[in-house]
């Protein structure tokens, strides 16, 4: 049972964290995640290894992901069910963040 | 024979961007780092000068999770020469388009700069405990004073350390 406040606590994320989440809807090993962000932010976002590491320990540390696999030297990991929820309240913060900001642009341009 | 040329040098934990910087300077002029480990040693290979971006880490870890770490470093083409302390440096040749950061985001360079506090704290309060048990035991040798004066200065230089890690942290959140 993952209560709303316990997913709030993690709110906002980083762009770096938000991206490796992004990419853990399905196992990866560390640098399929940072090809795979690469690839769906179209190049905008790229994670360096000490980064990317950091925010597995974390992440792994807090319950958001889990480990899948273990091949060679290189660990997989995917979203826990407590990850998919912190990941879902993003986007809707982000969604509304956007559609705020979009409402004033008018103005702006 | 492979020739090699050692360089004696300080490192303060703080100063890791310098360090960096010197490293990539010394092989533009064509010395590559070989080999850390000893504080303040440094062995070089001469050859032929090359563009290498040089990059340092701070993690202790297990042997199990260095591995996975290993494999992510190199998976995105850092080669790691070894490490001082828990100092880990890397380094990868630099071409066109070549991605010369290991850490993309503010939040990860001040969690390496944590970890570095972290690390320094536990020693200052080893050092502290220790200090002060031998400074209370009675006089065992006559050059005990020249060792409690190289016992606080080493946790003179540890405190000083600490206080630049925290003000690089306060800079950096600053960004």
């Amino acid at each position: 049972m993952t209560s709303q406040a316990s997913i709030e606590k993690y709110l906002p994320l980083t762009e770096a964290t938000y991206y490796i989440m992004l990419a853990l809807v399905e196992p990866l090993h560390g640098y399929g995640v940072m090809q795979k962000v690469e690839e769906i932010s179209g190049g905008a976002v790229k994670i360096g290894p000490g980064t990317l590491y950091g925010a597995f320990t974390l992440l792994e540390k807090e319950g958001l992901i889990i480990k899948t696999k273990e091949e060679d030297r290189r660990k997989s990991y995917t979203l826990t069910s407590k990850g998919k929820s912190v990941l879902l309240s993003q986007i809707r913060r982000l969604g509304t963040m956007s559609r705020n900001g979009l409402a004033v642009l008018s103005r702006l341009i | 024979m492979r020739k090699t040329i050692t360089k004696f040098r300080w490192f303060w934990a703080w100063q890791d961007e310098t360090e960096e910087h010197w490293l990539g300077e010394m092989s533009k002029k064509g010395f590559h780092l070989l080999s850390v480990g000893i504080p303040g040693i440094y062995t070089f290979s001469v050859a032929e000068p090359k563009e290498y971006v040089y990059r340092l880490d701070f993690q202790n870890f297990t042997r199990k999770d260095k591995q996975e770490y290993m494999q992510i470093f190199q998976d995105a083409g850092w080669e790691h020469i070894g490490q001082i302390s828990a100092w880990q440096y890397f380094r990868k040749e630099v071409g066109k388009g070549t991605e010369t950061e290991i850490f993309t985001d503010i939040p990860s360079r001040i969690a390496k700069y944590r970890r570095a506090l972290v690390f320094m704290g536990l020693m200052f309060v080893l050092l502290s405990i220790i200090l002060s048990e031998r400074i209370l035991s009675a006089n065992p040798y006559t050059w005990w004073d020249v060792i409690k004066i190289i016992y606080l200065l080493i946790i003179a230089f540890i405190m000083f350390s600490i206080i630049k890690l925290v003000l690089r942290i306060r800079r950096l959140r600053q960004l």
